[in-house]
This record gives C-alpha cells, structure tokens and sequence, in this order.
C-alpha cells in the first residue's frame, strides 16, 4: 500500500491557487468588455444576496434589499455630485448610512417579524423610490444623479485608472466580493451564527434559553444594510449614474429569486452562484423579442430549481457534489493536479 | 425569604380565569410537583414564571426580586429554565447543534472573539462541548448525537429537551410533563436524572400526570383546579384529600 495522502490538505490548497489565478485573470480572458461588465454587476447583486441571505439566517425575509442598494447609491452619488466629496470618504459614508438606516427601520419593525416585517421592507423600496424622485433639491428628482468613477490611482510603473475601461472596476469587485464573503463566512461559522440558526429554528425556544431576539435579527438586518450599502454605491459609480427608477421592487425579487436558485443556506457560494447564472440568464432573457417574456421566465427557472434540487439547497448543491467529486479525492490516487 | 414566590398572581385571557389569585411559595432546593386536571391552569403557571405570559394582576419574585413582566430571556438568563411540553426542538438541527444553541449562557467570550477565532474562543468552545458531551453521555443520547433531532422518538425528545435545559446550568428548573409519552423505562430513567438534579442543588417545579413519578420524586405537590389552588402540602396527603379527588375524578352523582 503506498502511502496515504491526507487529500484534504494537499489537494485543495493547488486547486485554490489555480481557481484565484484564473480569478484574477479574468479581464485578460474576456476581451468583450460586455461580458466583463455583465461579470461585475453580477458580484454587485452578489453582495446584496448575501446581505438577504445573512437576514434570512436569522428567519426573516427583507423584500428591502434593493431599497438599501438604492439608498447606499443615493449617498454616495449626493456626497460626491452634489457636495464634492472625494470618492473613497463618499463610498465609505455609503455603507454606513445605509446601515444606520437598517438599524433605525429594523429596530423598530423586527419587534413584529415575520410576514409583516417583509411587508414592510416591501414598502421600503416603494419609499425610497418616490423620495429619490420627490425630493428634488438633493436627488435630482426622476433625472436621477450623475456620478463619476473614482479617481485614478497613481501607484509605481502603472495608473489605475477608472474612467479608462471596466477593469479596474473588475478588481475593486473583486475585493469587495472577498472582504464581504470573508465577513459573512466568518459570521456563518460562529457562535452568532448559530444563534440566528436557532431563533430561526425555533424563536420561543431561544427566547427561554437566554437569547434576546431582537439584538440578533437588528445585527444581521444592520450588518446585511451596509454591505448592501457599498454593493449600491459601487453599482451607481460603475454605471455613472442612479435614478429613482433603478433600484426597486422587481430589483429585491431578483434579489430573492437569486439567493433561491443559489441556495438559502448557503451564506456565501450560494449568493455567488445565484447572483451569476441568474443575472446572465436575466441579460440573455432581456434580448429576446416577446414583450416581458423576463418575468415568466425569472419564474419558471425559480420554480424548477426549487422543484428538482433537495429542499433549500438550490444550485449550490450542485457545485458542491462536483467540488467533492472532482477535486478531493477519495481512492488511492497519488496526488493529481486536477483541472476542472 | 422564599427561593421564588407568587403573590396574588392572576392571568386573564379575555374574560376566562386560567390563573386565580395564586399565592405560592418555594423555597430553594425544593422539588415541587403542581398537579391537576387539564385546564387546570399548570402550564399557565410556568409560562407565568418563564416571562412567556404576563400577570393579568399579581407579581412574582424571584430570591426577593421581581420577575413578573421580563422578558423570557431576561428571566432565563437569571438561572430559571423551563422544558416545553410541545415545541421542543429546533427544526432542522442535529442533536449536538441543539445542545450548542442552548448552550448560549455558557459562553462568556464575546461574539467578536468567536468571529476571530482567538485563542480564548476555542479553549471555551472546547470546555463547553465537553460539557454538552458529557451531559449527552447522561441522558443516554450519546448514540443519536449527529442525528437531526426530530427523527429521535418522541421520549428521546423529551430527553433532549431536559437535556437541553440542563446545560445552561438551572438554579431553579422547570419541567412541564417530561415523562409524558413515556414508558415505564424511561419514565424512571427521567426520574432517577431528576433525583440527581436536585442533588446538586437545582430547585425543580414540575408538571406531572403520572403519579408514580411524582410521589417518587416531589417533596412537595400542590394541586390546581380551574386556575385555582385546592391543595397544598406533601404527596401522600395531598393526593388522599377529598377535593382532591373530586377534581380528577368528579364527585359522586347519587
């Protein structure tokens, strides 16, 4: 018998370098800037799915994820159009306003929960929507705000510069997606995320065992409010512009619908993989020619994930199996470089 | 002064009495067995003790201060757990996951500790699985231990449920009717872990139909009859007492 390598460790660790290699190359293998843009906006919604998925661990179910995109967006591009900000301070603010407004709303609405909570995260949306457009002198009104990219960073030998082409936009996603993945990763694996597990399992079981409800469902509705936050004020840089129009309430079903076929339970691939496959289905299904045929179509998929896959799973599932499959192996190979 | 006490303590809901003006007082290291027909108010009196219900009229204290009118989990973080009669488990997680949920008041490292991972957090994490193997040891779930919850039996279950009660470490334990659906096995199984329990000085209220197990273990046995108390007093006298019996079985119809 040859010796037995210990495949978790040796296998994976060469399997991660290649995958963030491949990662990180990306905008060198995609020449088509659409495809490149259609790659970053999915990471954007990404966010805001994980952000729905963190409030759902703990059993609730935010309709308003779109309105804190909105809301992070709006902030951001007001700081920066309207009173000159410099960018980074204005997408740091972003966050954090969206967040104080998820902790004022959650505070007061997660003493109810449950459906009427959704109900009003719903009306949330609605709200944010008509006061971008009504509040003329700081938003702009139905024209909505001009933003521009952030500015160009001069580092040694080379210039980032944003206002060039999507590439660098491509990068900042990109650690905007691993530090927000990281957090709610951790946050998943840890006594807290047991304990929104449990009062979502079982409220009035929690309750009597020491668990203050309330303090756990406004830290995941807060936390999920500012990354949100930033995925908004990074959404409404890259396209230069947020209207009222933009971020709303088919906006937070999308977001839904893509925690769903990605996986509810799943905090961080879940949102990752649901946010991709369903944003590019969304692209291809907007160029076809039967009116609104996107609607019928965002459904059926919806449907059929939720039918075929075992409950709450989603597409993660999938990746998942193939994950084990494939690259940790079981039999007495000798190690083998795997290429997917 | 008594370990907990009722005063007056009075719930309404809408126009019906399921509590009436109960005075009760227990003293610590007590095993006190409440007792009465269904709808006799007994479940009533441990939501009322548990901050699950507030009195309609009346207090009660615990070692001297008020309790009435916390929140459930204000009161159990003061060392007052209670086992549910349904509504026992947490859906979708495995026996262990369980007991590390109700294990909350057992960690004293904070959540930033736990989300970074120091050094202190995993020492504790260990103590504490260590404590919940231990107790999973005890009540003999050992074998279920990665299994979901809900497909243990129904007495199992209710092991569980006592199980997990007994880890946030009670000083004054509620038990609504843990040997119900039990069989005659398991039902001195729960009694001779209660037993033990009181030894190490937990103060227990439980909630009993079966008469063996409560003669067996309470000191003391109080009995309600539509929200009222009729007795008050050891077992063996309590049980023998006219109204007592009137309650359970009616009174005579010649």
């Amino acid at each position: 018998m040859k010796a037995y390598i210990d495949y978790k460790n040796v296998v994976p660790k060469t399997v991660i370098g290649l995958m963030i290699f491949l990662i990180v190359l990306v905008p060198v293998m995609t020449s088509n800037m659409a495809t490149l843009s259609m790659i970053i906006l999915s990471g954007v919604w990404a966010i805001a799915v994980m952000g729905f998925t963190l409030v759902l661990r703990t059993g609730q179910f935010s309709m308003g994820q779109a309105a804190f995109m909105a809301i992070g967006g709006y902030t951001s591009a007001v700081l920066t159009f309207k009173l000159s900000m410099p960018f980074w301070p204005s997408f740091f603010l972003a966050g954090i306003v969206s967040g104080v407004v998820a902790l004022l709303i959650g505070s007061v609405v997660l003493r109810v929960g449950g459906t009427y909570f959704s109900i009003i995260t719903l009306a949330l949306c609605e709200i944010v929507r008509i006061v971008a457009q009504e509040w003329e002198p700081v938003t702009d009104g139905a024209r909505g705000l001009m933003t521009s990219p952030p500015p160009t960073i001069a580092l040694p030998g080379f210039e980032i510069n944003f206002a060039a082409s999507p590439v660098p936009y491509y990068y900042f996603m990109l650690v905007l997606v691993a530090v927000t993945s990281l957090v709610f990763r951790q946050i998943g694996r840890s006594r807290m995320g047991g304990t929104f597990f449990g009062i979502a399992a079982n409220p009035t079981l929690a309750e009597h065992q020491g668990i203050r409800l309330m303090k756990y469902r406004v830290i995941a509705f807060t936390v999920a409010g500012v990354f949100t936050g930033f995925a908004g004020s990074f959404y409404a840089h890259f396209l230069s512009v947020i209207s009222p129009v933009m971020l709303g309430l088919w906006q937070s079903i999308q977001i839904m619908m893509m925690s769903i076929v990605g996986g509810v339970g799943s905090l961080v691939a879940g949102p990752l993989i649901g946010a991709l496959l369903l944003y590019a289905f969304g692209i291809y299904v907007s160029r076809l020619p039967v009116f609104n045929i996107q609607y019928l179509l965002f459904g059926t998929v919806v449907v059929l994930v939720v039918i075929i896959l075992p409950k709450g799973t989603g597409l993660v599932d999938l990746w998942d199996r193939f994950w084990r499959k494939v690259v940790w192996r079981e039999k007495e190979f000798e190690f083998e470089e795997v290429e997917e | 002064m008594p370990y907990l006490e009722l005063k007056n303590t009075t719930k309404h809901f809408g126009k019906l009495a399921a509590l009436d003006d109960i005075d009760l007082q227990i003293e610590k290291g007590e095993t006190l067995g409440i007792v009465g027909p269904n709808g006799s108010g007994k479940t009533t009196l441990i939501n009322l003790i548990s901050g699950y219900y507030r009195p309609t009229r009346g207090e009660i204290f615990f070692q001297g201060k008020k309790i009435s009118g916390l929140r459930p989990d204000q009161i159990a973080k003061l060392g007052i757990i209670r086992t549910f009669q349904s509504n026992v488990l947490y859906e979708g997680a495995t026996v262990v996951e369980s007991m590390l949920i109700s294990s909350y008041q057992q960690y004293k490292t904070s959540h930033w500790q736990s989300f970074f991972e120091t050094k202190a957090w995993k020492d504790e994490n260990e103590k504490v699985v260590g404590k919940v193997i231990d107790l999973v040891k005890l009540l003999d779930l050992l074998n279920d231990t990665f299994l979901p919850a809900e497909g243990l039996s129904h007495g199992y279950q209710r092991m569980l449920g006592i199980g997990m009660a007994m880890i946030s470490n009670p000083g004054l334990l509620l038990l609504d009717e843990p040997t119900t659906g039990m069989n005659h096995e398991e039902a001195k199984f729960v009694v001779d872990k209660i037993k033990k329990i009181s030894e190490q000085g937990v103060t227990v209220i439980l909630i009993e139909h079966n008469m063996k197990v409560l003669l067996d273990v309470a000191t003391r046995v109080v009995v309600l009859s539509f929200g009222n108390k009729i007795a008050d007093g050891k077992p063996e006298e309590v049980m023998n007492k006219q109204e007592v019996i009137e309650a359970y079985l009616g009174t005579e119809t010649l």
